[in-house]
This record gives C-alpha cells, structure tokens and sequence, in this order.
C-alpha cells in the first residue's frame, strides 16, 4: 500500500460531509436491517438513487456505512424474534434465540455486535492490503482469464448455492436469459428487446433487484408476523462481562470466522450467507460447556464474525475484477460504475486515491458500528410494535419510487414489477433468488470475453486453454462441476453395490 | 410524501424518523420539478467506459459546468454496444437541458448498421477536444518501431490482432486502417478485436491478449507510465507536448495522416434555444479559461474550439468522410 495514497485517501474520508452521511447511512443501516425482510442488499439498492446527488466519495462512503451496519442489524430481529433480518443472521438464529429466551438478549446482541465489528474491521483490512496486489496480478488478465472467471462464479453460484444444486442452475439459467436482453455486446446489435429502446441496455440489475427481493418479502410478511407478535423480556443490564467473557472464550473461533468470512467471500457466487453457514460448520463446536449458553454463544461467535469478514472479501474481486461476490455486491458495482468508479483493474492506476478511500470508509463504518450498534440495541424494543400493514406500503412505494429513480423510465417500473412476480413464484417452489441475480450480472461479461475471445483466434476454441493462468482456472472450474458429479456416481455405485442402504 | 413526514412526526422513535426521512430523500430525488434552468442535476451521459479519454474529459467539464451552474453535472458512463447505448440515452432523452452528453466520432454507427444515429439528431453545443490517434504495443513486443509492426501486419495480416478500443469502426480502428491501407496492408484481413473501449483494450494489451492498441496517448498514459507499454508513433505532423519522446507517423514512415478522436457536449436535438445558448457560453469561457486547459494538458488532451454551428457544420462534413473511407476499407457490408 502506497503511503501517500493512503494519506489522499484519508483526507477525502475525514471530512464533515464524508462523516455526516456516514453517520445517516449507517443509521438507515441499522434500521433497515433491523426490519425482517429488508436486507443490506435491498437497502443498498433503494438508497443508490438517494446518492445520485451526492459528491462519489460521500456517496460510496455511505453505501459501505449502510452495508455494514445492516449485515449486523439482521441480528436484532432474529435474536429477539426468531425472524432473520438477512439470509446470513438465519445461520446462528437459533442460538441467538435461545440465549434471549433464557433471559439473555443483551449476551446475544452484545456478542453479535463484538464478532461483526471484528469480522467486519478484518474483512476491510484484507480489502485494503490486499485490493491493490490484486489489482497488478489482475493486469496480467486477458479476455480468456475473465472467461474462466466469470465461468467460475456462475459455476459456484450454482453449486455453492444453499439446497438443491438443481434449483440452484435453474434460478442461474434465469438470471443468464434475463441477462440476454440488451445490445449484443460486440456486435452491438439489439437483441431481445421486443423494439424497446428503453431495454436496449438490459433489463437493469437494480430494478430486477429490487422487485425480485422486496416484493416476495412483502407478501411473506403476513405470515411470518404471527410469531412475532409475542415480546421477551429484554435484559441488557450487566451483558458486557459475559460479552467480553464470550469474545474471549471464543478468539480462536471468532479468528477462524474472520479467516474463512474473507476467503468465502472473495469466492464469486458465495458471499456473506454462504460463509456465515460455512464458519458456524467448520468452528462452531468448540471447548466444552462451562456456564449455560456457552454452546449458542460459540455459534454466534464464528457466524456473525464470518458474515461481517465476507462483505471485505466480497469487495476484492468486485472491484478489482468487477466480478461480484454475491448479490449485495453486484448492487454495489452499480452503485460505482454510477458514481463513475467503474470496477477493474484500471480503477487502481486511474484513481486510486478515491477506490482507496471507499475501502476506508468501509473500514471506519465497522469501527462506527459498536457505538451504533449499542444505541440500536436499546432501541430495538420498538420495532415489534410497529404493525405490518404500516411497513408493507411504505415498503412498496420506496421499490416504486427506487426503480424509476434508477432507470428513469416506466420501463423500469415495470420490469421491477414483473421481476417481483417472478420472484414470488421463484420463492414460493424454493428457488434460491442469488443464483439469478448473479447470472444476470456475469451473463454479458461471460459472453463478451467468450466472443473476443473466439474473435482473437479466428474461432480456435482451443484459444480458452492457451495461457497458464487461463488452464489454472478451467481446472479450478471444471473441478467445480465435477466433484459433485463425481460424488453422484459414487453414491449411485455404492447404492448398486449395497441395494439395502 | 407529506403523508410520510407528518406520520414520521408522530412516532416517537428515531429509528423510524430515519427511515422514513431517508425514503423522503429517494422521493425528492427522483420528483423535482422543472424550472429555471437548471434547478436540479444534469446528467451528462459519457458514451464509453469509466477511465478512458471521452471519460476523462467529460469529467473535466462536468466539474466547470458544476461551478457554473451551480448544479451538479453527474457524469453517467455507458460504454455498453461501443457506446451505442450511452448516444442513443442522448439522443433519445427529453430535450429540457437535463440530459447532455459527450458525443465523439459517431460517423460510422449508421453505414456499419449498428445505430441510426446522424448529425441531425444532437443538438450541437461545442467541440473542446481533438487528439491524434496512437499506435501502442506491449512492453515485451518484438517490435522497437512502428515500421517494424507494418512490415510485419503485411507479411501476415492475420497473425496478429488490433484491438479496437471500443466498437470495430470508430475513430481509433478508422485511424489503424487507413494507415495499413496506406501501408499496403489489406485492413479487412487484419484481426479487429471490439472492446468496451480504450481501458478494455490496454488491459487486454498489458496482459498480452492484443499485439497493437491505437488509442490515443493520454488514454496509454497510466500503462506507458507503469512501463507495461510503450508508444511507437502518435499520428498527425506533430509530436504532443506532453509525449516528447513518441515520434510522430510521419517522421517514422512518411506518411501523413491527421486521423484520431474529437470530442464536443451536444444535447437531444432540439434543446431550446435557450440553453444552448448559456451552454455555449459557458463552454467558451471553459474552453478559453487557462485553468481548463492546463488541466486539459496535464491529462495530455488537445484543446480544439468549434462553436455550436461550425461544430454542427464539422459533424456533417465527417458523416461524409468518414463514411467513404469505411466503403473504400470494405468495413461496410453491401446490405446489413
């Protein structure tokens, strides 16, 4: 790390308004977070508009603020009513739920507040140490490396995906159609765009987004509110020692969350969820029981650190690759192509002092998060209370305004209004909505390297193996596919073989 | 939204209060209403990726027009389809002075069939920028000058690929061609390789992916800096004051052709009168201004000035040219 882009970097952060919106970013955060259903990735989304306004640094600075703090926000309901505020706070739900039903809430927040931050600080520091050596060895990437890239990430979206890999595909090969509409990326042929020359640059990831997410929350909600009508005692007096008591008991778990949370979320098509589910797997048993709730307290630990850390990791193949680690992510590439940050390696020799301060700004808002992270704890009483048939049209109206906002045309609206049916009936037969969103994201990109790839070679398919670093990731890739292929085979021989099991 | 204020007002809590304010935010954003102009933000689309010498330039200005105006000018970058996408959210937006974009050689979207784009549909506000094309190559390539990369393209023109650096038939590509044409090279044996634009093609180029990028020399600045790659020849008669050490075309091979990228900010046809005017205005004064182009030299950029009409005049004349050249390289199919 260059020492003067550093100090650039800094100056741009630390100024009043950078702070400021920070501060209200990070507040929306919280609240939105904390708000079952809404999650970082959908308030990133309906806030991206809110910062066309705003000066880049301030804007992205904000972004990353309301990225943090929400991950951790989906604690709160979660901890207090069993509902998951993100698909990550579903991994440790149970514990959390347990400890606070035991009288304990305050030892399950607080514990969640500590890992997050740590998980979040450790995820950002690898995000500003390690980006800009990403970003040199990035440069030795050809059109035939970004094609085994973008392969390995619709790959592991498919497969890394939680439950039925074919679910999985399914949503993936949605996402990829979806992705089709819009001028053919070479040629610059409309394609698929029914003579709307709205859609001539695709459908638009972020209305998609935000219909495909929010409007199945939406309809959700009625049903999941039936156990949240019921309010436990919240006992926050004296939860610090039993924290600090936890945090220590747990360092080797929390460090191990930290570590698996930046690795799994720098995978493209992994992300937050899928490293929160991972770290809880591979650390959560741990040193026996001395006090009751130690065993919630030793999932809590590696889980909520690994779904912080994995929002860091995300962000270095995002901007240094500009390949998506999971769907907040992708919302977060649009939010820096807006802002005229376009991910890629160039970004790092162009403009690195602004690239840098956004990664600062990331590691400040997770130092911010225990101070806000506090005052949301005490807040959090509230938010039950509040009824649903209030939340619901607000909620709708925000998508409305969202997406026109961004498209800036009734197209727009629209699309987010079918991409919301659309993700209604996906969630209704238990297709998992990620998958799609990163097919509609990599699509284009998969296609254009594959293309200029071909054209490079006068259509020698064998082009796609001609460089070390392309045949490194074809191995990697087709590794992917094919150990759950080969385990298939496997267990269908041992069934053969042993016709009672 | 009133609604939402007043119910804000009467919840107590702060978690609630934030929310709803920021969703208020999203609201005034997306509904404020025409006025004088300009009374909220101006888009102004650049048609090619973040990074590259359209982008950079445009932000220049936006910044300038920002201080002028007192709105800000957000630059929006669509590179998509060569940057069909980002001249037809031009051309097709309302002509109300709150969308503007950078337009540049456009001239053969029409004749190759990519988009039916011409003179006729922008409003021309100025021209501010010219620059000459170059001819890069990687660090590592065997060849030392530009010679020895013709020679080579004529012994075998398909050995080798030449990117594009945006769509196949803008200005850089048009530039390459005209010069292997001129070498007696036939261009449409070469390997034309179609990018998002000149940012695309130099990573390409640094990785080892493409043998030849004929961006301008600004845009290789970052990468010629970084000594991944080295400039052979910058075409035009003279060499840019900021790239003393890179030849010109015709000191290496003879010949002189003056082809490469303009740049100038145009509206949708039809922009009222008025606006056109107070932009024109401020683009002199821009244009004129020694802050402008001090910082337009920094970035290695030729300042070139053409009023709203002889920059109308100017656009005209290249849907000419530029489409006889494209028939005489064979880039035209006879029926798209």
């Amino acid at each position: 790390m260059d020492l003067s882009v550093l100090a650039a970097a800094a100056a741009l952060v630390l100024t009043p308004p950078v702070l400021g919106t920070m501060m209200a970013f990070a507040a929306a955060g919280l609240a939105i977070g904390a708000i079952p259903g809404l999650t970082a990735t959908l308030g990133v989304a309906l806030l991206v508009p809110a910062t066309l306004a705003l000066e880049p640094v301030a804007a992205l600075a904000g972004l990353m603020s309301l990225a943090a703090t929400a991950i951790f926000a989906g604690d709160l309901p979660g901890a207090l009513l069993r509902i998951p505020g993100t698909p990550a706070s579903a991994a440790y739900v149970d514990a959390a739920h347990a400890l606070s039903r035991r009288g304990q809430a305050g030892r399950a927040l607080g514990l969640g507040l500590a890992c997050a931050a740590l998980g979040g600080v450790a995820g950002a520091l690898a995000l500003l140490l390690l980006a800009p050596g990403l970003a040199r060895l990035a440069l030795h990437l050809s059109t035939v490396e970004t094609f085994w890239l973008a392969c390995l990430g619709v790959s592991a979206a498919a497969l890394v995906a939680r439950g039925s890999p074919l679910k999985g595909a399914l949503s993936l090969l949605i996402g990829l159609a979806i992705g089709l509409v819009g001028l053919d990326p070479v040629s610059g042929q409309p394609r698929l765009t029914g003579g709307v020359d709205a859609l001539s640059g695709g459908a638009g990831v972020i209305p998609v987004m935000i219909g495909l997410f929010a409007l199945p929350e939406l309809v959700r909600t009625p049903r999941a509110h039936a156990t949240a009508t019921r309010r436990d005692v919240l006992l926050f007096g004296g939860w610090f020692a039993a924290v600090r008591r936890d945090v220590w008991r747990s360092r080797g778990r929390i460090a191990a969350g930290c570590g698996l949370g930046t690795v799994i979320g720098a995978v493209p098509g992994a992300g937050a969820d899928i490293a929160a589910y991972a770290a809880r797997a591979v650390a959560g048993r741990g040193a026996p029981a001395k006090a009751p709730g130690d065993d919630e307290a030793a999932v809590i630990a590696p889980a909520g650190a690994a779904n912080n850390a994995a929002i860091g990791g995300a962000l270095v193949p995002a901007t240094v690759f500009g390949i998506p680690g999971d769907a907040l992510t992708a919302v977060v590439i649009g939010a820096l192509t807006l802002h005229g940050l376009t991910p890629g390696p160039t970004v790092f020799l162009v403009e690195p002092e602004r690239i840098t301060a956004v990664f600062l700004a990331f590691l400040l808002a997770n130092v911010m998060l225990v101070p806000l992270g506090l005052l949301a704890i005490h807040l959090i009483g509230v938010v039950p209370r509040v009824p649903r048939a209030v939340v619901t049209p607000i909620v709708l109206v925000a998508c409305l305004i969202g997406a026109y906002a961004v498209g800036g045309t009734d197209v727009a609206v629209l699309v987010m209004l079918a991409a919301g049916v659309l993700g209604i009936a996906l969630d209704a037969a238990g297709v998992p909505l990620a998958p799609l969103v990163l097919g509609l994201v990599l699509g284009p990109r998969l296609e254009e390297a594959l293309l200029t790839s071909l054209l490079k070679s006068g259509g020698d398919p064998l082009v796609l193996v001609s460089r070390p670093g392309a045949v490194v990731l074809a191995v990697v890739t087709l590794g992917l596919w094919a150990w759950p292929i080969g385990r298939w085979f496997c267990s269908v021989a041992s069934r053969r073989q042993d016709p009672s099991s | 939204m009133h609604r939402n204020t007043n119910q804000a007002g009467s919840w107590r809590r702060p978690v609630w209060a934030a929310l709803l304010g920021l969703m208020l935010a999203v609201g005034t954003a997306a509904t404020a209403l025409a006025g004088d102009w300009p009374d909220r933000p101006v888009t102004l689309i650049v048609p090619s990726g973040a990074g590259g010498g359209t982008d950079q330039t445009g932000r220049l200005l936006a910044e300038r027009l920002r201080a002028r105006f007192g709105q800000p000018f957000v630059v929006v970058n669509q590179g998509q389809g060569g940057g069909v996408v980002g001249i037809g959210a031009i051309t097709g937006a309302r002509p109300d002075g709150y969308t503007l974009g950078i337009l540049y050689n456009f001239a053969h979207y029409k004749p190759l069939g990519q988009a039916d784009i011409s003179a006729g549909d922008v409003t021309a506000i100025a021209q501010y920028n010219a620059d000459p094309a170059g001819f890069h190559v990687h660090r590592d390539s065997p060849w030392r000058d530009v010679r020895a990369a013709l020679d080579a393209l004529k012994a075998d023109p398909a050995a080798h690929t030449i990117a594009c650096a945006g769509g196949c038939g803008g200005s850089w590509p048009v530039a390459v061609a005209s010069l292997l044409r001129a070498w007696g090279v036939d261009p449409a044996a070469a390997r034309m390789i179609p990018s998002q634009g000149a940012a695309a093609s130099l990573q390409d180029l640094a990785a080892g992916g493409v043998d030849v990028v004929p961006c301008s020399l600004p845009e290789a600045r970052a990468l010629m800096d970084a000594g991944l790659v080295r400039g052979l020849a910058v075409f035009g008669s003279e060499r840019l004051a900021a790239f003393p050490n890179v030849p010109t075309l015709a000191e290496e091979t003879g010949l002189t052709l003056d082809l490469g990228a303009w740049r100038g900010l145009v509206g949708p046809a039809g922009l009222p009168e008025t606006i056109t005017a107070q932009l024109e205005a401020a683009m002199a004064d821009i244009v004129a201004d020694p802050g402008f182009r001090d910082a337009m030299a920094a970035h290695g950029f030729g300042v070139v000035w053409r009023d709203g009409e002889a920059f109308a005049a100017f656009m005209r004349d290249q849907e000419t040219t530029v489409r006889a050249v494209l028939r005489d390289l064979g880039l035209t199919r006879a029926k798209p």
